[in-house]
């Protein structure tokens, strides 16, 4: 992963993503040469081109592959990417970019919402995240200050794992005091967009166990969508997560509250409860307790870095990472769940299930 | 850790680009006899064969994907059900009188004065007598509204067929280390640098960090000249959006000399029948560059020439 910024303003897409795919490589024992397929995530509403993709043919070393672009998060195509190994395919590499700094990123969200009902009124992301809060927080009795502190302890943990490029850290009073983002959340109550780029490595079991690094094995996966309907979805929870972490559940064989480690995309701090509440790591309204134990998203969540269309991939590679690294042998943890999003307000999510 | 490209502390701004999409939506017949209807100021709802109301009108569904049995009147009058205030204005989700469902629209009122679940009524805009969901201003609070009726809708208008419509989206795109040198290099010195390829000593143009072939490292930057030859062309003589010069002239991709990529280009012609003796692939050419301060762009260069024997 590269470092995540709020703006890259000194490389441009291809740099992020030759970058990722050199160092993805590094202690493995494998090199492109070994890489059947490509997948990779981003967007050509924020890369400002049509089928972006194909001007990042080379970074990616994609030359003379079998490439295919997901426009939707970087889970969704580890998702596709495991579908391959499935199908015969042997080792995949998995790569998701974003510029969010380049253009508007509300049009971004803009573009997916309705042009004859929806556009002209200003409903957008940022509307449909304060209806979502304000209709939480009405159904769960949470506070601000609840809220608060969820965001203050994310841009901490962002902090000290040092991937994330930040200004100061804000505590609770000044995620409080950051104005309004969308009532009821304030605007560091939001996710904010970052620049980067992510790679991730996917192979069979029979190779993975061969290489340099010890492995994490994807055991189970889900994705589930809600209707486009902003209001018609179910007010105070998000249906298709809950969907999307069964189906990762029943093949995993166990459900998202055993897990040792959970990285979960929130757009909003009241999406990230939505999300734990969703995946069954709480009941509904009871998100908070969830969101504040120390197994869920260490690496500081999309609340303090939301490298949009990578975000999912980020937290895949961040839980990843704490299966193998242990912060002591006592508590090592063997299982983790991950959860991706996409669309106004999370219409979309993907849930993978990940052990050691 | 985390990886990081190679970066040049240099000092270029953003390279801005505008994308700016016409379309012409075609709404349907629910949608489009919902807009006709707005300068008639009559909100126009679907009844589905459950019982269902949905405003504004759906041509399916939201609930079955059923179609309509028919599009009725709807009340202006309503529920609001929940809200929000982003930059200033609030936004509600409003369900009218007799709908089964919630929609998104302007609340004109202070967020202190607002409750979910109290009455609110449509107020029609003074300005706006078009066909867009805009002639609806906004709901207002209304606290002693009578509840309204779902009605037939009498005499509809003819549903609008397309409307047009435009998406304009601006973009600061990054040079990036290596495009961020090489326009640095034409700027300033008029010249066209690359870097090597990673096995060879041809330059890669554009340059970049990591080689598209091999994806190692590229060699050491490299000045290719200004002369170079036709890999492929053609001759345009046809007029199209977007195009920044007159008819005709040929589309080039030439391999400067020194490089081993082909970069695009235009070589001005004066007619049809000469161009295509003169210009085809293995055509030696020159590059013509501008007079006058230069901009740091491709557009630099003019146009490309042919070197005659």
């Amino acid at each position: 992963m590269t470092q995540l910024r709020p703006a890259w303003d000194s490389a441009q897409h291809i740099d992020l993503i030759s970058a990722v795919v050199t160092d993805v490589f590094k202690g493995t024992g494998l090199t492109l040469d070994d890489v059947d397929f490509i997948i990779d995530s981003g967007s050509d509403v924020l890369d400002g081109r049509s089928i972006s993709n194909c001007g990042f043919l080379g970074a990616l070393g994609a030359h003379h592959k079998e490439e295919a672009r997901v426009e939707e998060d970087g889970l969704w195509g580890a998702l596709y990417g495991v579908n391959k190994l499935r199908a015969g395919s042997s080792i995949g590499l998995i790569v998701a970019y974003t510029k969010p700094s380049e253009s508007d990123i509300s049009l971004y969200w803009s573009s997916m919402v309705e042009p004859f009902y929806q556009r002209p009124v200003g409903f957008n992301q940022h509307v449909a995240l304060g209806i979502q809060a304000q209709r939480y927080l009405d159904a769960s009795g949470i506070k601000d200050r609840d809220l608060a502190d969820v965001v203050a302890k994310r841009w901490a943990a962002a902090a000290e794992g040092g991937q994330v490029a930040f200004d100061s850290i804000p505590d609770a009073d000044a995620v409080l005091a950051s104005g309004e983002g969308a009532a009821p959340l304030t605007e560091l109550m939001i996710s904010r967009p970052v620049d980067g780029a992510v790679a991730v490595l996917l192979s069979t079991e029979e190779i993975a166990r061969r290489l340099g690094r010890p492995p994490v094995f994807i055991t189970g996966m889900g994705t589930a969508m809600d209707t486009h309907s902003f209001a018609a979805r179910g007010a105070d929870k998000l249906q298709s997560v809950a969907n999307a972490s069964a189906m990762a559940s029943a093949k995993a064989g166990w459900n998202a509250a055993e897990a040792d480690v959970v990285e979960v995309s929130g757009s909003s701090v009241v999406g990230e409860l939505l999300a734990l509440e969703g995946i069954g790591v709480a009941k509904a309204g009871k998100g908070l307790d969830a969101a504040l134990s120390d197994k869920v998203n260490r690496s500081g969540g999309a609340l303090p870095a939301d490298p949009v269309l990578a975000t999912g991939l980020a937290r895949l590679a961040a839980a990843a990472d704490q299966l193998l690294q242990p912060q002591s042998a006592a508590a090592a943890p063997s299982r983790a769940v991950v959860h991706g999003t996409g669309g106004v307000a999370m219409q979309t999510n993907c849930v993978f299930t990940l052990e050691v | 850790m985390y990886s990081a490209p190679e970066a040049y502390p240099l000092d270029l701004p953003t390279f801005h680009s505008q994308i700016s999409m016409p379309y012409t939506l075609t709404p349907g017949r629910a949608a489009g006899t919902f807009l006709a209807e707005m300068p008639n100021r009559r909100i126009v709802g679907s009844r589905f064969p459950d019982g269902k109301v949905v405003a504004p009108a759906q041509d399916f569904s939201p609930y079955n994907s059923d179609e309509p049995e028919a599009l009725v009147q709807v009340p202006e009058t309503g529920v609001l059900t929940a809200f929000t205030r982003v930059k200033g204005e609030v936004i509600g989700l409003i369900r009218l009188d007799g709908c089964d469902n919630e929609f998104p629209h302007k609340i004109l009122a202070d967020l202190g004065d607002l409750s979910v679940g109290q009455r609110v009524a449509a107020k029609w805009s003074d300005d706006d007598q078009g066909n867009s969901i805009l002639a609806i201003a906004g709901f207002v609070p209304s606290a002693d509204a009578p509840v309204g009726a779902v009605k037939d809708l009498a005499d509809p208008a003819e549903p609008l067929g397309v409307i047009d419509y435009s998406m304009t989206l601006d973009y600061e795109h990054s040079y990036g280390p290596y495009y961020g040198r090489m326009f640095d290099e034409i700027r300033e010195h008029g010249r066209v640098m690359g870097v090597r390829t990673s096995n060879g000593d041809d330059a890669l143009l554009p340059p970049r960090e990591v080689d598209d072939v091999t994806h190692k490292r590229t060699g050491t930057w490299k000045a290719c000249a200004d002369t170079g030859t036709i890999r492929a062309c053609s001759i345009i003589n046809m007029e199209v959006f977007g195009q920044t010069r007159q008819v005709p002239y040929v589309y080039a991709e030439i391999v400067l000399d020194g490089a081993s990529t082909r970069m695009i280009h235009v070589v001005e012609i004066d007619d049809l029948e000469t161009a295509k003796q003169k210009i085809k692939p293995g055509t030696r050419v020159r590059a013509i560059w501008t007079q006058g301060e230069r901009k740091g762009s491709v557009a630099d260069i003019e146009r490309f020439e042919v070197i005659e024997d």
